[in-house]
């Protein structure tokens, strides 16, 4: 059971977040004429030959693997787009840009089925992991202002991958925490004056980046 | 209180405890491994595990001291560097532990010291566990305590399974039946050919 998910560790296994990133929309150029394929999610096609078309992804890899179509690379996978993320990403330390959600599953998956597609695919992928790895970074640099006034954390624009990667963590970190900074731990010197319920007095909440 | 089920929390309560024994107590001699006779004299300091300290402690039988895991020496060396203190061998459940005693022995400055040990070790333990290599067990890991190895690994192996994934292999995993040689099947079926 390798793609199952473990209970103790976090929600999702990355094999399942792929199996979701499956359902985006991709665009494809397909090189057969097939009627309309009519689907729960929705009605696919009909598909005639060198018009551009939008399948899901997981539709788009099995037609790609029969070498049925073409698939367009999303608008986001150009090297002048994604050098502008990742200049704007090495920028701005304290926030993430504007992703698809599903970005690190996407490109993974095109990578592995549609590498013909993509231009400049080894510039693409360099690319793609050095954003990762800048944001990774920049979520790793916020976890260390987690202190015990911390009761829950602010995170913008990243996409589903990278909470994944954390999620374990910071759950158990933000659990340690609240235990430690329990009223019934801390003794609270001004305790007996101040009747604010105990909530009140855990501090402004700590963003990893600024509203 | 701790949870039934809990491992963690059923091992917590086996740490050792030095109590000082408010009472004489016959028959019980068996707690105080250097008594002679089958009596614990008024006065006298015996180890118990904690959830026994507790009961008794609650039936205002002994007096709780405090382990050294938090005395003063301990708490100079946390302030000096935290994450080289080896609090594992101190006490695994040095947090749990902290937690359950401080009302025990009325020691208010404690919470705040277990506050303080903590963020100062996660910042340590953050740093570490997503950028160690897979395999490598970093020179850190045999000191933390339960809890704080319990975080590490959960970032470790979260970490570890993107990697896992990302470099890619098959999608479909093989039954680990489907692995397994004919051959067997076809020797037993032989003799009824």
């Amino acid at each position: 059971m390798a793609g199952q998910s473990d209970p103790h560790l976090s929600i999702f296994s990355a094999s399942e977040v792929e199996f979701l990133a499956e359902d985006e929309t991709m665009e494809i150029v397909p090189n057969m004429r097939m009627d309309a394929l009519h689907m729960i999610c929705g009605d696919f096609g009909p598909f005639f030959p060198q018009i551009a078309t939008k399948v899901p992804l997981w539709l788009a890899v099995t037609l790609k693997k029969r070498g049925k179509c073409t698939i367009r690379p999303p608008e986001w996978m150009s090297v002048e787009k994604l050098t502008q993320v990742l200049e704007a990403e090495r920028e701005s330390p304290r926030e993430f840009q504007p992703l698809p959600f599903h970005y690190v599953e996407i490109s993974r998956l095109l990578f592995d089925h549609a590498r013909d597609d993509i231009p400049e695919i080894y510039m693409v992928r360099s690319l793609i992991e050095d954003i990762r790895d800048v944001r990774f970074h920049k979520v790793e640099s916020g976890l260390e202002t987690i202190s015990a006034r911390t009761h829950a954390v602010k995170l913008k624009n990243l996409s589903v991958m990278e909470v994944n990667i954390v999620r374990p963590f910071i759950v158990r970190a933000l659990q340690a925490f609240y235990k430690h900074d329990s009223p019934e731990m801390i003794p609270q010197p001004d305790a007996t004056g101040d009747r604010r319920p105990p909530v009140a007095n855990r501090g402004p909440r700590r963003d990893l980046r600024p509203r | 209180m701790a949870l039934y089920y809990d491992i963690d929390d059923i091992m917590m309560e086996e740490e050792l405890i030095s109590v000082v024994f408010q009472v004489g107590a016959n028959g019980i001699g068996l707690l105080d491994p250097g008594s002679e006779t089958n009596r614990i004299e008024q006065g006298a300091k015996v180890d118990l595990p904690f959830w026994l300290a507790h009961e008794l402690y609650l039936r205002q039988a002994v007096g709780v001291q405090l382990p050294a895991a938090y005395n003063q020496k301990t708490r100079k060396e946390i302030q000096a560097d935290a994450a080289c203190v080896d609090l594992k061998s101190r006490c695994p459940y040095f947090y749990e532990l902290g937690c359950m005693i401080a009302p025990l022995v009325r020691d208010r400055t404690i919470g705040s010291f277990l506050l303080y040990t903590f963020v100062s070790r996660y910042k340590e333990i953050l740093s570490k566990a997503h950028r160690t290599a897979l395999a490598a067990v970093p020179k850190f890991f045999p000191l933390l305590t339960r809890e704080e190895s319990h975080l590490f690994e959960a970032a470790h192996s979260s970490m570890a399974a993107f990697k896992k994934w990302r470099l890619g292999g098959s999608r479909l995993e093989r039954a680990s039946v489907l692995g397994r040689k004919r051959k067997s099947i076809g020797e037993m079926q032989t003799p009824t050919l």
